[in-house]
């Protein structure tokens, strides 16, 4: 996988963790609806060449991903 | 209103330009909440303050977008959830998520349904074998796995995916990280 699919991975599971993981503050989020969909707009086309990477089985030189 | 960025032990580190607000031995990491767009940029700012503070102490993130009124709030936050945040960050200390995304599966499992039960398996065989080397687990997806490693285990965890990846020739495994622990913040 190039250097850029890399960050592309990398960033879709930024985004996951940043969105999905951390400790909750119960009904404290005040992210809007609208903020999170714009980030999963400008998304988009790196989860689409996410999938193709990974549907053709490319892989990254393991440690150059850390 | 302010906005929460990580729990961690007190006293706290001075980083980033945020300010810590302490109860009872923990403290949380915050700064104003401003008027801001969410951009990816934006994303990764925070990753990269949160990496600069793991450098230095335990820490455990708070969901991104958190915001509490004022530090008062802060405070009884930490105060109610004191226990479990301590044995948190006794879980996560010395220690980062890594995490580990199998590619190639799906195009067996949607074959019939005796390769997707087949596939299934053999993630969580995947799974299980990275697992035994981790500290801690979290299978957030079939194909995706969070690891809790300690720090100078990272390379033999490293090696122990090379590795699997070898033994499994159709299967890709891609590893990322080191992040701060988002997926082992709560029990």
């Amino acid at each position: 996988m190039t250097t850029a699919g890399y960050r592309d991975v990398a960033l879709v599971d930024l985004i996951d963790r940043l969105l999905g993981g951390g400790v909750v503050v119960a009904g404290d989020i005040t992210l809007a609806a609208a903020d999170v969909d714009l980030v999963y707009l400008q998304l988009r086309a790196l989860l689409t060449s996410v999938a193709t990477a990974e549907e053709k089985g490319l892989t990254p030189q393991l440690g150059s991903a850390l | 209103m302010i906005e929460l960025f990580a729990i961690t032990n007190a006293p706290a580190p001075a980083a980033g330009g945020l300010h810590a607000v302490e109860s009872n031995g923990l403290a949380a990491l915050c700064a104003e909440a401003g008027e801001r767009a969410v951009s990816v940029e934006d994303l990764w700012r925070r990753q990269e303050l949160l990496e600069a503070l793991m450098e230095e102490c335990s820490l455990l993130p708070v969901r991104y977008g958190t915001t509490v009124g004022d530090e008062s709030e802060a405070e009884r936050f930490l105060a109610a959830r004191h226990e479990a945040l301590v044995q948190a960050l006794e879980r996560v200390e010395g220690a980062v998520e890594l995490a580990v995304r199998v590619g190639g599966a799906n195009e067996e499992a949607s074959t019939d349904a005796a390769a997707y039960v087949r596939v299934k398996a053999r993630l969580l065989e995947l799974h299980d074998a990275l697992a035994a080397v981790a500290r801690d687990d979290r299978r957030l997806a079939p194909w995706r796995s969070a690891f809790l490693v300690p720090r100078d285990e990272i390379d033999m965890f490293l090696a122990r995916v090379a590795a699997i990846e070898q033994a499994n020739e159709d299967l890709s495994l891609l590893c990322t990280g080191p992040w701060p622990p988002y997926s082992f913040a709560e029990q």
